[in-house]
């Protein structure tokens, strides 16, 4: 190499390390990944202890990935390499063949990993003296299989939730979700794992024939396309989901959010009751400011919480407490149309006896009802049985 | 630290350059001492004690030993190497084999040795009982010192910055090359500085970091799925897929990590021995330890064969020879059985080579003798990889037509998925784009080059700040 071309390739090599090497050190910290949906690493000062236990060196790693100059275009650039070179996920998620639907990748358990989970349930069925109705929402991947990459591994084939319906007890009630969340329906979000408000409207229907409150539907109803003549309204066109998040898949459009039963309720009388920090504040069905976020999802019921309580004086049915996850959030205003009580329950946050909580609160009938992937993995079923 | 994150490559590195330049030619072994024990320190800051430990070991047994030469005491200046290579040997043992011979000699009923999970450390607090990392590459280093000191073939060194410098070099202090200090020892003292060796190690870290971050890690993952896969399900394809994917992603990984080291060496103005070339077009078992990780292949070779006869043997003994340093070879690799008989599968390979193997692949057409070289090898790396003798059994009955079937559903997703990527890692594995970049006319050369040079670097980045995955398999031994 000659002096001057060495010269210039030093130049440009050290440019590209000193750069945003300065960048890094000189630029504000972010606190917080809109395209990620998490809060970032900050730079934390290092002490004696801190540097002799290497906690230091270990956050001062995550501090420089996570505040690397221009983050979320290396990770997207990332993406769209691997797609470049022909694959068909990325960061476990699969991009679905019409190139607009993303699939976060699905976990299977073993026979004897399924059979516990289900024995917590049955657990709960002989603990309590109300029926107790047990349904598993069948992924994304099961209901759009048309959609995935071929022979696509990781993936809901079904199997789970049949074996599981196989595993209940005698004094569980299985419902039987998958028939209606179909390949033609638009009952999931492209970009997120969770259902949409018509995926929950179609799920209500069955739920409530097979609880013995069936009501009269119109077809557009029994589509998913109004509900009792209401027509859908959509509230946001720049929902990003978690599926994209992980994926750092740059080039798909984002979802709508829609709803179908107005704020109240549609006698205009459901009143909703949160406990965010565990204390009870008033609620409501919906949270607009949750669409200025990222995480629009938590425009239902304003995102996680370990408890709320919805009541509709209007209703027929009784009260009903339901074991859930965050697919609940967006069923939960059809529930109220139903219930003069309904018990939103989440596990994860909530360490109350559900068998104390049941009598205390003389519930009529229990729900278990969970998305096949958070069943699968979720570490604190046990706490059914309790 | 490692080399490829994104704290190495866009903080520690940059600093590491700029003191190194701005200081005067004679602080700057001091200067890398002293950074070299950073980036030591900062996986496990406790175990520096053993750097510093070894250092003044080893630096006052080179001068034990040269004084006992000065003084024509030979017998002195061969206990004092035979001291060192027991300290460096019990260094090695302690921390890498302590738990493995407790454990092995518990499951057979004679537990008399504890099983060590942390240390105590001094004011009453404990650390994990961890290996530090890079210690069968820097005692084989200090070793080696010593024994070239009394065999005249070094220099004793009488600064002991200049040997903490040799000792702890952090380009290639936790994965090699094991460097010789007879090969640095002048570099030490003296090293030309300019842009052209600067601009070459440039070139030669990028192509490591590629090497390392696009092929090793995009390939590990393959290997993963398979590795996880219980042994009944292993089709015979599938198996071959992956075992395919852990050769590659090995050999990338380390040799990647390699031309780092030499590169980053480049860049401060040293020039290491080169480490890999090509081990995946070798024609034998025996061609193939002359091409992978040459400098483990030469310091056992030049401190343990030769020393026993090596081949100017009898055949019984040259046999002794082989199976001692083959075992040897295995069981540094890693404090596990599979690894011993990692190292037992290449002595069969090469015995038979040497004894009767050679002779008969002279005579058999040049593209079956690859057949071989590669099929030998990547049948070890089954034994290599995968360290549990109750998944190893069925992945090798799997690989050889007796598992579930030829192929699965699954086999053919990963196929294509990873198609292109193991097409151009193989590809990377033989010296053709070398070849063709070579015979390109010096005009395209250098436009190509800074247009290669930054793709590379920005996609390692991307995948570096993405960093999903990035593991690095040479770290544990």
């Amino acid at each position: 190499m000659k002096h001057k071309y060495s010269v210039f390739i030093t130049v440009l090599f050290c440019v590209f390390i000193f750069g945003f090497g300065i960048v890094l050190l000189a630029s504000p910290s972010r606190d917080f990944s809109e395209q990620e949906n998490r809060f970032l690493a900050q730079f934390k000062a290092p002490t004696l202890d801190t540097l002799r236990s290497g906690e230091f060196m270990e956050d001062f790693e995550d501090y420089v990935t996570d505040q690397f100059p221009l983050r979320d275009g290396w990770i997207q650039l990332k993406a769209l390499a691997e797609r470049a070179l022909g694959k068909q996920e990325n960061n476990k998620v699969y991009f679905g063949t019409d190139g607009q639907t993303l699939f976060a990748q699905y976990t299977i358990p073993t026979q004897e990993d399924l059979a516990q989970r289900v024995g917590f349930v049955n657990k709960l069925a002989d603990n309590v003296d109300v029926p107790v109705y047990f349904a598993l929402i069948p992924d994304k991947s099961w209901a759009w299989a048309t959609l995935l990459p071929a022979n696509a591994p990781n993936v809901d084939d079904g199997s789970a939730i049949e074996n599981a319906q196989a595993m209940c007890g005698d004094n569980v009630t299985y419902i039987d979700l998958r028939t209606i969340l179909t390949e033609e329906s638009s009952a999931f979000y492209r970009t997120d794992h969770h259902w949409t408000t018509m995926g929950a409207q179609l799920a209500f229907q069955r739920l409530m024939s097979e609880m013995g409150l069936a009501r009269p539907m119109e077809t557009e109803d029994l589509l998913g396309l109004s509900y009792q003549g209401l027509p859908y309204t959509q509230v946001s066109d720049s929902f990003y989901g978690t599926t994209w998040s992980s994926s750092g898949a740059g080039w798909i459009k984002p979802d709508s959010i829609c709803t179908v039963i107005p704020e109240g309720g549609t006698q205009g009388h459901v009143t909703v009751t949160g406990y965010p920090e565990g204390t009870p504040v008033e609620s409501s069905l919906y949270h607009p400011e949750k669409l200025e976020v990222k995480d629009k999802y938590a425009y239902f019921l304003g995102g996680n919480q370990p408890l709320c309580v919805i009541q509709n004086p209007d209703a027929e049915g009784g009260k009903l407490l339901v074991v859930r996850d965050s697919y609940c959030d967006s069923l939960a205003p059809f529930l109220a149309e139903a219930f003069q009580e309904v018990h939103l329950f989440d596990l994860r946050y909530n360490n109350m006896s559900l068998k104390q909580y049941v009598a205390d609160n003389e519930i009529d009938q229990v729900l278990v009802l969970y998305s096949g992937s958070n069943f699968n993995t979720d570490r604190n079923l046990f706490k059914l049985g309790q | 630290m490692i080399f490829s994150s994104p704290y190495f490559l866009f903080l520690y590195f940059p600093l590491v350059l700029l003191l190194y330049y701005i200081s005067p030619l004679k602080w700057r072994n001091l200067v890398l001492l002293v950074v070299n024990l950073i980036f030591y320190g900062w996986g496990e800051p406790v175990y520096v004690l053993i750097m510093f430990l070894s250092i003044a070991i080893d630096y006052s047994h080179g001068r034990m030993v040269t004084r006992c030469k000065d003084r024509g005491n030979d017998k002195g200046a061969r206990m004092a190497v035979a001291s060192s290579v027991v300290f460096n040997l019990l260094l090695l043992g302690f921390f890498k084999y302590w738990n493995f011979i407790a454990g092995s000699l518990a499951a057979v009923g004679a537990g008399f040795l504890p099983v060590i999970e942390r240390l105590p450390m001094p004011g009453g607090d404990s650390i994990p009982f961890t290996l530090p990392i890079g210690i069968s590459f820097y005692t084989f280093q200090t070793m080696s010192y010593t024994i070239d000191v009394y065999r005249g073939d070094a220099k004793c060194q009488k600064n002991i910055i200049t040997f903490g410098t040799f000792v702890t070099l952090f380009p290639q202090l936790i994965a090699g090359p094991i460097i010789k200090y007879k090969d640095l020892d002048e570099q030490l003292e003296h090293r030309d500085h300019s842009f052209e060796k600067f601009a070459s190690g440039v070139q030669r870290f990028t192509i490591g970091a590629c090497k390392k971050v696009l092929l090793a890690n995009a390939l590990g993952p393959l290997w993963d799925v398979y590795l996880a896969t219980p042994g009944e399900q292993l089709t015979t394809l599938g198996a071959w897929l992956g075992i395919a994917a852990f050769s590659l992603q090995l050999y990338f990984d380390f040799s990647g990590y390699s031309d780092m080291a030499i590169g980053l060496g480049r860049m401060l103005g040293f020039e290491f021995l080169e480490n890999f070339n090509y081990p995946y077009i070798s024609k034998s078992a025996s061609e193939f330890w002359r091409r992978w990780h040459i400098s483990l292949g030469s310091w056992f070779r030049e401190y343990l064969y030769f020393p026993l006869g090596g081949s100017r043997v009898g055949k019984g003994r040259m046999v002794f020879n082989l199976l001692v340093v083959w075992a040897a070879t295995g069981i540094w690799h890693g404090a596990s059985w599979n690894f011993l008989l990692w190292g037992l599968y290449w002595f069969v390979w090469i015995g038979m080579e040497k004894l009767f193997l050679g002779k008969w692949l002279d005579k058999v057409p040049g593209w079956l003798t690859h057949v071989y070289g590669i099929i030998v090898a990547v049948v070890g790396w089954a034994i290599f990889a995968v360290e549990d003798f109750s998944a190893m059994g069925p992945y090798l009955a799997a690989m050889f037509g007796f598992g579930a079937g030829m192929l699965d559903a699954d086999f053919l997703y990963y196929l294509r998925n990873y198609l292109p990527i193991l097409v151009i890692a193989i590809v990377a594995a033989t010296p053709l784009a070398a070849g063709i970049w070579r015979r390109l006319p010096e005009r395209v050369r250098q436009i190509a080059f800074p247009v290669l040079m930054m793709a590379g670097l920005v996609l390692t980045t991307a995948y570096l700040v993405d960093g999903t995955y990035n593991p690095f398999l040479y770290f544990r031994f």
